[in-house]
């Protein structure tokens, strides 16, 4: 165990200080993150002009001001659009707002400008036609009315109560963004173990390495190593998106008692981690069959495309929550992760399922690791050739080295 | 020699990869205190038979005793590998991967910087520890190799061509820590072509050819079975026979004198000093070198007499 840790450590130190994870590691967040500051600095540097409208439906009471997130909008009414429009064209407003006739039918309003309403307009503008819309009420129906109904939810089966309101989000957010996180993790991570186990081999320091400690451990130790790297980029990625969406929502987060969803939690953990490990190992066998790290890397493509199946049947999965479907990829170790968190967060699945997947997960994993201690001590010494699919068959029937293996290392 | 003394003992390993026999009943034993030559021809089964005995690939049949049974996890950092197949971790620092490779051979981080430090000291390599394995010279790569595979001290080292890529001065450096080694009491196995280090370094060897062992035993033993009772002589006078040589064949300038049977060089020496027409300059007993005892025997020029002694 000692060694394996070892070469856990090793694994670890080595690979973190690479260029390829730093740029994947803080890459990926501040990519992100441009990406979603850029529409946030549009909306901050964002003005509200005056705007007009009219009212085709006769209805909404006079507006002229209105205040919104610490700004005033000033608004001019126009009996019709022809003298609202000769007052856009020479700039006495920076917009016009139209209701038509039928907006009370399900009629859409128009808004005519130069350029796109920000995100606070089409606040204001609503909270205007609102207050002109409930005319002579008093102000705080108008307020109560901007959130009519923020209920509480409480499941009829366990009485579990979840806030609605930011809480919702998170309790749908966890579970969601642990899986894709999963997802990118295997593409990183996971998927990288095959070059690693080919340069491993490749730097032909193997025969002193396997003199010192058994293959299992070798392999597990490898693993292990690019298990806690990819656990690294994760907390790395989560702290970058907790920290990304407090900054974007904490005007609606506050105030709000946030119910942190630890079941959700548990489990992605207890999922994710032995669901990366198994996804590793395979990865690391593809390796070691593979010939060099191209035909490392294009094997693991193919566990890409496992890592991404989940994906492929979640129109189903939404639909049937809870079918059949839902419920054996959930149980099967490859999609147990990002199937059983996606659907944590659409609704309860029993404990029994989730305790199912995870004793498969566990004992393929067990499995995973002596298969593939197995080829890899089969095949340590065969530098640069690839396996065929009947030597690898070879190699896990008979025990040590096989002879299609050893023909190639004579 | 007692059995504790045995570090490996191979009896009748047999080694097939398919339908071709890479070793055919080889067997032989390494002792505590010495160090053994393993020899052959490229292709002879050398690296087919240490890597049985260290248990990288298993044996087709025959028994292994390593360290005193068989291989287990831990007896693993008793013994020490400088395999053929030369290679370290490129992207490592050499420091870091003696470290590395040390801690897996057992060492506490206290003893693995220590001895690293040690070595790394003695082999003029200090000042390069910072330096990646893949910026080292192939000297450098080599000896660094060669700390690795000593560094935790083992009882057993298993040395397949130490010294190829060295200069004289490197060679003479490993050399004097594979002596001191040997001399705490560590059982050597040295695989090489170099028949010079191996007449220089090893007390006992074993010459395998096309998977067989083909001569075994104590190198003095087996030189002096090869070595034909012939003297060479260098003087000042001409000789046409002598009194116990059957052959006399001029030689660049002196003469190759063949003794007959049970002749001993001191009597023919005496007969010739005694003849006052003669001035003897040099007079030296002909012994036969490793390198033409290999080439005979690998050759097929071996006396058949001699092939059934061989394991």
């Amino acid at each position: 165990m000692n060694k394996l840790w070892l070469v856990a450590k090793n694994t670890y130190q080595q690979r973190i200080r690479s260029s390829t994870f730093l740029m994947l590691t803080f890459g990926i967040p501040l990519i992100m993150i441009v990406a979603g500051a850029i529409p946030v600095l549009t909306e901050l540097r964002a003005e509200i002009p005056t705007v007009g409208y009219v009212d085709q439906t006769g209805k909404m009471g006079a507006v002229e001001e209105i205040e919104y997130e610490d700004e005033i909008l000033t608004l001019k009414s126009y009996p019709d659009q022809n003298a609202g429009m000769t007052d856009l064209k020479t700039g006495k407003i920076g917009g016009l707002l139209i209701l038509p006739k039928d907006y009370f039918q399900g009629g859409i309003p128009r808004y005519r400008a130069e350029k796109q309403p920000s995100e606070k307009l089409k606040g204001a503008l609503e909270k205007a036609v609102r207050t002109g819309m409930l005319s002579g009420a008093p102000s705080w129906q108008v307020e109560r009315l901007e959130d009519p109904a923020n209920f509480t939810y409480a499941a009829q089966s366990t009485g579990k109560r979840v806030s609605e309101g930011p809480a919702v989000i998170i309790r749908v957010a966890i579970p969601v963004f642990f899986a894709m996180v999963f997802v990118l993790a295997i593409f990183t991570g996971a998927n990288q173990m095959g070059s690693v186990m080919v340069k491993e081999k490749d730097q032909r320091a193997m025969e002193m390495v396997i003199t010192s400690i058994s293959p299992r451990e070798l392999v597990a130790g490898k693993v292990m190593g690019m298990t806690l790297l990819s656990m690294t980029q994760v907390a790395v990625w989560t702290l970058g998106a907790g920290t990304a969406v407090f900054l974007l929502f904490r005007e609606d987060l506050i105030g709000h008692t946030l119910s942190i969803p630890w079941n959700a939690l548990l489990w992605a953990g207890l999922l994710c981690v032995p669901g990366y490990f198994l996804f590793a190992l395979v990865g690391a066998g593809l390796g070691v069959i593979a010939g060099d790290v191209t035909q490392a890397r294009q094997l693991a493509g193919m566990l890409g495309f496992i890592g991404m199946g989940p994906l492929y049947f979640m129109g189903v999965i939404v639909n049937a929550v809870d079918g059949p479907l839902a419920v054996g990829l959930t149980l099967f170790p490859f999609t147990a992760p990002t199937i059983g968190l996606f659907r944590m967060a659409l609704t309860e699945v029993p404990t029994w399922q989730f305790l199912t997947s995870l004793l498969i997960l566990v004992g393929s994993l067990l499995f995973s690791i002596w298969l593939v201690a197995r080829v890899f001590r089969a095949t340590m010494l065969l530098y640069g050739q690839k396996l065929k699919p009947a030597e690898i068959m070879q190699v896990i029937s008979q025990s040590g080295l096989s002879a299609a293996a050893e023909g190639k290392e004579k | 020699m007692s059995e504790n003394n045995v570090y490996l003992k191979i009896e009748d390993v047999v080694k097939s990869f398919g339908e071709v026999q890479a070793v055919r009943g080889v067997s032989f034993q390494v002792h505590a205190g010495e160090i053994f030559g393993l020899l052959g021809p490229n292709g002879a089964g050398k690296t087919t038979l240490i890597r049985s005995a260290l248990d990288i690939i298993k044996p087709t049949s025959g028994k292994i005793e390593i360290l005193g049974g068989a291989m287990t996890e831990e007896k693993k950092s008793r013994i020490g590998y400088l395999p053929e197949e030369r290679g370290l971790y490129d992207d490592m620092t050499l420091w870091d991967t003696l470290i590395y490779l040390g801690r897996l051979k057992g060492l506490t981080p206290k003893t693995a910087r220590e001895r690293s430090e040690k070595y790394l000291r003695e082999l003029d390599l200090w000042e390069a520890r910072e330096r990646k394995i893949q910026a080292l010279s192939r000297g450098m790569t080599q000896k660094a190799q060669f700390i690795a595979g000593v560094m935790h001290e083992p009882d057993l080292i298993i040395i397949d061509e130490p010294f190829s890529g060295l200069d004289p001065v490197n060679t003479r450096l490993i050399k004097q820590l594979l002596y001191r080694m040997r001399d705490r009491g560590a059982g050597i196995i040295m695989s090489t072509h170099q028949m010079v280090q191996v007449e220089e370094m090893c007390s006992r060897i074993l010459l395998i050819n096309q998977g067989e062992g083909v001569l075994y035993g104590d190198l003095d033993e087996i030189r002096s079975r090869f070595t034909t009772n012939a003297v060479e002589v260098d003087m000042e006078g001409e000789i046409d026979s002598v009194q116990g040589v059957e052959q006399l064949v001029p030689r660049n300038g002196g003469y190759h004198l063949v003794l007959g049977e049970g002749v001993q060089p001191e009597e023919v020496l005496q007969r010739l000093v005694s003849d006052p027409d003669l001035t003897v300059e040099r007079y030296e007993r002909v012994e036969i070198s490793l390198d033409d005892i290999f080439v005979q025997v690998v050759g097929g020029e071996v006396l058949n007499g001699t092939e059934e002694e061989a394991v």
